[in-house]
């Protein structure tokens, strides 16, 4: 009784506060309603997302578009994407997904541009841009480059190449000349030599400055985590500079899935494996090379990019396998000077022309690099399709490559670039010239998302002495098998 | 005049629903109130859920635009539960066998998502009680210095996730930590531990240990301190021993609060990403929220990656239905 008393003088007291209640809930839904109705498009400039560094160079970018022949009306907006590669692969499947119209154009990797083009999310460059610029694409471009851009099955660009990559090894002359070699003399810039070769002037190298223990913690350092980089780029340089391939001839780098042989499971690529364990835990070790010495430690299991440049940087490596990002950071070390830096082109397994399949054997670097490509999206297609027919001009290339450092990707502009206008890659141009003929891209199709990280996980456990090198290819053998059926078209 | 027509008719609208209202009981009128935000709550809460129970039972479709293909019923299901999808990490990969222990396992036990996430979020749920429960205690006697000893328990919980991720990712890193050497000087680790699942596993427990620990001190300490001082002083006169203080005393009363604060952990383990992202890396220790994050980001494959999070849902459900039924018991025994 007493609570049917309290709970109606409640309801009498509270009318007030009913009231109030029912005014401030309608004035805060109008407000809210109201909120919604705000934004809206305009005539904006035209959005690229890049990154950070691209925009840092923004202003000379777009002047050098202009200076092209680019419309000064259009204006261009370079927006700073996700620092890593995959972070700005999930920006760009969320934006399509979605099918938003901003950014109306995007910087994508070579090394995940072709699952966009297979899923028709990319506008047709070669219906868009005039013929005589897809000609010249398609001509005079790094043809790596260019097949990374391009639908496999038919052939059209999808995207233009905007700068590639690829690796070289960086080392320290003054050691190597101490220890009695002489690169310049041998012309180690522009000829690859053998890894045999390459690991026992290691070996010896540092040997001479005390070995393990000594005066520098790795002879050689490269990447050798289980990452991304793994499959892509430190493996598939590696093994197919031992004539081995993921999926036989290089014709079947891009498909057709489930057509394809699987060829990881033989001698080069398990050479390769034993390769590696030679280097990190010497030829004595299990499942190890014999004829390899040791020149690292099992560190490198752990090394990506930028941790296999920190010791080479900080004077603590003889060599290291690196893309020309760490040239110009390497020039600035405090441990060595600049005369006694150098870069030489990777080395080869076997001789070229000598690998089991079409396109292996001979010095071997991956092929990195980036793309601009056009969202079907956008509202301004005709702008879109013109900031990108300034890109392709050779100007506009020298100045990225001056500006950024970003290699151009018609290698004859490389060629031809004056050493002195290009700063600190200047002195470098004969090597990256020569690394760039000897490049063999990712084998990226649709389903290449599912077998990399494979890859990367059964090498990685070979790298690692868990599994031997004929188990090890012999599972990722079977996995990529069951990936490639799962998803044959 | 026909202006205050209209207004009159307008306030009469107004006013008999509002009339209507004022006739229900505190109740009713409480339940109308809380209508919107029940509303809201289930919007924000099971409309996500449905839709991505439903996008589950699709297939994925790696090579189209929309990312969804057809309906497939349980089909990715059942490749989840039986270690049959393209990840390198799998779900739950076992199989039975005729001989003991009658099972076998497809991947490595730390390779399976379920089990690293069950692990690790007993594992530690169990380590940061019993540790809180010890630092709470401390914290609730009066002693000198009470206060300096509470800012140093609570430092590791200020710290950002990421940046203690990056502490025991520097720990380990084989040119600049010295964690590796001293763990193989203890005859623990290996030479990688980061690559190494076992390691990296025990990394990720001793980081959250370390971090969490505070959290669960700070609510055992509140529910102490709501134990009235006048039982002890009574025990204390019957000639109770410390242990049958706490047995009979601290114990049942500081239940509730403990399961409570147990509940809250439990969840928070089961959805371990932040630290092991910023530590060893989804490959080399799976949580169930790291395997949602590779099937959606790395293979596009939302619908896989919406059944990893819809079991992910079910699993955590599981445990707080169980936390539920104790904490309804435990309620049970202090009234």
């Amino acid at each position: 009784m007493v609570d049917r008393e309290s709970d109606h003088d409640g309801g009498r007291v509270g009318v007030s506060r009913r009231r109030f209640l029912e005014t401030t809930g309608a004035a805060g839904a109008a407000i809210g309603l109201a909120g919604c109705s705000g934004g809206g498009g305009g005539d904006g400039p035209i959005q690229i997302t890049m990154d950070s560094e691209w925009q840092g160079i923004s202003d000379t970018v777009s002047q050098s578009l202009y200076d092209a022949g680019l419309d000064e009306s259009i204006e261009v907006e370079i927006l700073p994407g996700d620092f890593e590669s995959g972070a700005r692969r999930s920006e760009f499947t969320s934006a399509l997904d979605a099918g938003r119209a901003s950014p109306d154009i995007f910087m994508m990797d070579s090394g995940w541009t072709i699952p966009f083009i297979a899923r028709g999310q990319l506008v047709n460059l070669s219906e868009e841009l005039s013929s005589e610029t897809v000609d010249y694409v398609q001509s005079d471009y790094l043809e790596s480059a260019v097949s990374t851009a391009s639908d496999p099955g038919s052939g059209d660009l999808y995207g233009l190449p905007l700068f590639p990559d690829y690796p070289v090894m960086h080392y320290r002359k003054d050691l190597v000349e101490e220890a009695g070699y002489d690169p310049e003399g041998e012309n180690w810039a522009t000829e690859p030599m053998s890894w045999q070769e390459f690991a026992e002037i290691a070996a010896d190298v540092w040997e001479q400055n005390g070995g393990q223990g000594g005066d520098f913690d790795y002879a050689f350092t490269t990447q050798a985590d289980n990452y991304v980089g793994l499959s892509c780029c430190t493996f598939n340089e590696t093994m197919t500079a031992f004539g081995g391939a993921y999926f036989g001839d290089h014709e079947n780098l891009f498909g057709p899935i489930g057509d394809r042989p699987i060829t990881v499971n033989e001698e080069p690529v398990h050479d390769t494996i034993r390769m590696m364990r030679s280097f990190m835990e010497g030829p004595d070790a299990e499942y190890a090379h014999p004829d390899f010495p040791q020149i690292s430690t099992t560190d490198l299991l752990s090394f990506t990019e930028e941790p296999a440049r920190e010791p080479f940087t900080s004077g603590n490596a003889i060599f290291h396998r690196n893309w020309p990002y760490a040239i110009p950071i390497n020039l600035d070390s405090d441990s060595f000077e600049q005369a006694d830096y150098d870069v030489m082109p990777l080395p080869y397994g076997v001789e070229a022309g000598e690998g089991d399949y079409e396109g292996t054997g001979g010095p071997a670097g991956a092929l990195g690099g980036w793309h601009l490509t056009i969202n079907p999206n956008t509202q301004r297609l005709d702008e879109c399709v013109q900031v990108l027919e300034a890109f392709a001009n050779e100007d506009v290339m020298q100045s990225n490559f001056a500006e950024g450092g970003y290699l151009p990707p018609d290698p004859s502009v490389t060629e031809s670039v004056d050493p002195e206008e290009v700063g600190a890659l200047g002195n470098f141009l004969d090597t990256l010239a020569v690394a760039g003929q000897n490049t063999v891209p990712r084998p990226v199709t649709v389903a290449w998302p599912d077998q990399s990280p494979q890859v990367a996980s059964e090498v990685s456990a070979a790298y690692q002495g868990e599994k031997s090198p004929e188990e090890a290819m012999s599972d990722l053998e079977s996995s990529l098998g069951d990936i490639e059926s799962d998803l044959a078209q | 005049m026909s202006t205050d027509t209209r207004a009159d008719e307008g306030g009469s609208l107004l006013a008999r629903p509002l009339n209507w209202l004022e006739t229900q009981s505190e109740e009713v009128y409480a339940y109308v109130l809380l209508i919107p935000a029940f509303a809201l709550l289930a919007l924000v809460a099971f409309y996500p859920l449905i839709e991505t129970f439903r996008f589950s039972l699709l297939a994925d479709a790696v090579a189209s635009a929309d990312p969804f293909g057809e309906f497939i019923g349980l089909d990715n299901y059942v490749d989840l539960l039986t270690g049959d999808t393209n990840f390198t990490q799998q779900f739950i990969s076992i199989s039975t066998t005729d001989s003991f222990p009658f099972v076998t396992f497809g991947a490595p036990f730390l390779q399976q998502a379920l089990f690293v996430t069950l692990a690790f979020a007993i594992v530690s749920v169990l380590f940061e009680t019993t540790i809180g429960f010890g630092q709470a205690l401390v914290l609730d006697q009066d002693f000198y210095g009470r206060r300096w000893v509470r800012v140093s328990i609570i430092i590791p919980w200020a710290i950002p996730i990421v940046i203690q991720g990056m502490i025991f990712f520097l720990l380990f890193n084989p040119t600049i930590g010295f964690g590796t050497e001293f763990m193989q000087w203890l005859g623990v680790f290996g030479d990688n531990p980061l690559s190494s699942s076992t390691d990296s596993f025990l990394i990720v427990l001793v980081a959250d240990i370390w971090k969490t620990t505070a959290f669960m001190a700070l609510l055992i300490l509140a529910g102490l301190q709501s134990i009235d001082r006048g039982l002890y002083d009574v025990a204390e006169v019957s000639g109770a021993s410390p242990w049958q203080r706490f047995r009979y005393i601290t114990l049942p009363l500081v239940a509730p609060a403990l399961l409570v604060a147990m509940l809250f952990r439990t969840m928070d383990a089961m959805r371990i990403y932040g630290l092991i992202d910023a530590t060893a890396g989804c490959e080399t220790v799976p949580s169930l929220t790291c395997l949602v994050i590779i099937a959606l980001q790395n293979s596009r494959r939302w619908a896989t990656a919406s059944a990893v999070a819809f079991l992910t849902a079910v699993v955590i459900s599981g445990f707080v239905v169980l936390y539920l039924l104790a904490l309804r018991d435990s309620e049970g025994g202090v009234a």
